[in-house]
């Protein structure tokens, strides 16, 4: 299974909606969203609204898998 | 036990000048930095220190930042990239050139836009001005070529913010202690950590 830790901080709330909208089960661990998936979790970067900073700089950590893409269209992790 | 936290900000942070003429308009009557203390001291000692006037501007908060001019000095380089100090040729990466600077807190926007107006007036004008989505914040280059910044939080730091910053720590320190460090490394090393601490770190909050 593959884990994206999100920290839960304003700016970040749409970055775990938009993984939900997409299939992934969000949960929390203390102050943190964990965004669990089988396959790879995708996360469309203009859905979530965030900009430059605020998305390159959301992901608080990464289980079970690798970042393959996080550039202006997306972020992807899929299982390693 | 955490280590009792003593020290009360920054007392000053000195550069080097070339330029106090300019460095005097900057500061103090551009940016209305009040003068707060000087010396003016006759060069002593072994290694045939020049004459040097070392003078501060405050900063708020009783911070400051103090300057050396050195009588009879020359420039110590002759790169034109980078600043007084330090100077770089065109090897060396924009973003390594800019990455040492000094930023001044001010409270909200209005501070800020007080700060570039200040700016825009003058010989310096801000060449940047980028709002990070948390932060807010103007750039421009004194007279000496020492980036300084202006910032202001568009919204209190939060408590988990500080647990983050501590987890990143200590899993960036797990990772540059190994072998070939890297940022995928690092977030692992971290998702770990969030899975011993972060449950933990909030049922002790209250």
């Amino acid at each position: 299974m593959t884990a994206l830790y999100v920290l839960d901080v304003p700016e970040n709330t749409t970055v775990a909606k938009v993984a939900a909208e997409a299939g992934a089960t969000v949960g929390k661990i203390g102050p943190y969203f964990e965004i669990t998936a089988d396959g790879p979790i995708v996360i469309d970067r203009r859905a979530t609204g965030c900009r430059h900073a605020v998305w390159y700089s959301c992901v608080a950590g990464v289980a079970g898998g690798q970042i393959v893409q996080h550039d202006k269209n997306a972020l992807q992790v899929d299982p390693a | 036990m955490a280590l009792e936290h003593k020290v009360r900000g920054v007392d000053h942070a000195a550069f080097p000048t070339f330029d106090p003429a300019g460095t005097v308009r900057f500061y103090r009557d551009v940016l209305g930095f009040p003068v707060v203390h000087s010396i003016c001291a006759a060069g002593w000692g072994p290694e045939n220190h020049p004459d040097f006037i070392h003078f501060f501007f405050d900063i708020g908060n009783d911070d400051r930042i103090a300057f050396f001019y050195y009588f009879g000095l020359e420039p110590q380089h002759a790169h034109e990239r980078g600043d007084v100090y330090a100077g770089f040729g065109p090897e060396v990466p924009e973003f390594f050139v800019r990455s040492r600077h000094l930023a001044i807190h001010v409270d909200d926007e209005a501070d800020l836009l007080e700060y570039r107006r200040r700016l825009d007036d003058s010989t310096w004008p801000v060449e940047m001005q980028i709002q990070h989505e948390t932060i807010e914040s103007i750039y421009t280059h004194d007279p000496n070529g020492y980036m300084v910044e202006f910032t202001r939080a568009m919204r209190p730091v939060t408590p988990q913010e500080d647990l983050d910053a501590n987890l990143t720590i200590d899993a960036l320190i797990d990772v540059v202690t190994a072998p070939d460090p890297s940022f995928g490394k690092l977030l692992a090393r971290k998702a770990e950590l969030i899975v011993e601490r972060a449950a933990d770190w909030e049922a002790a909050q209250v």
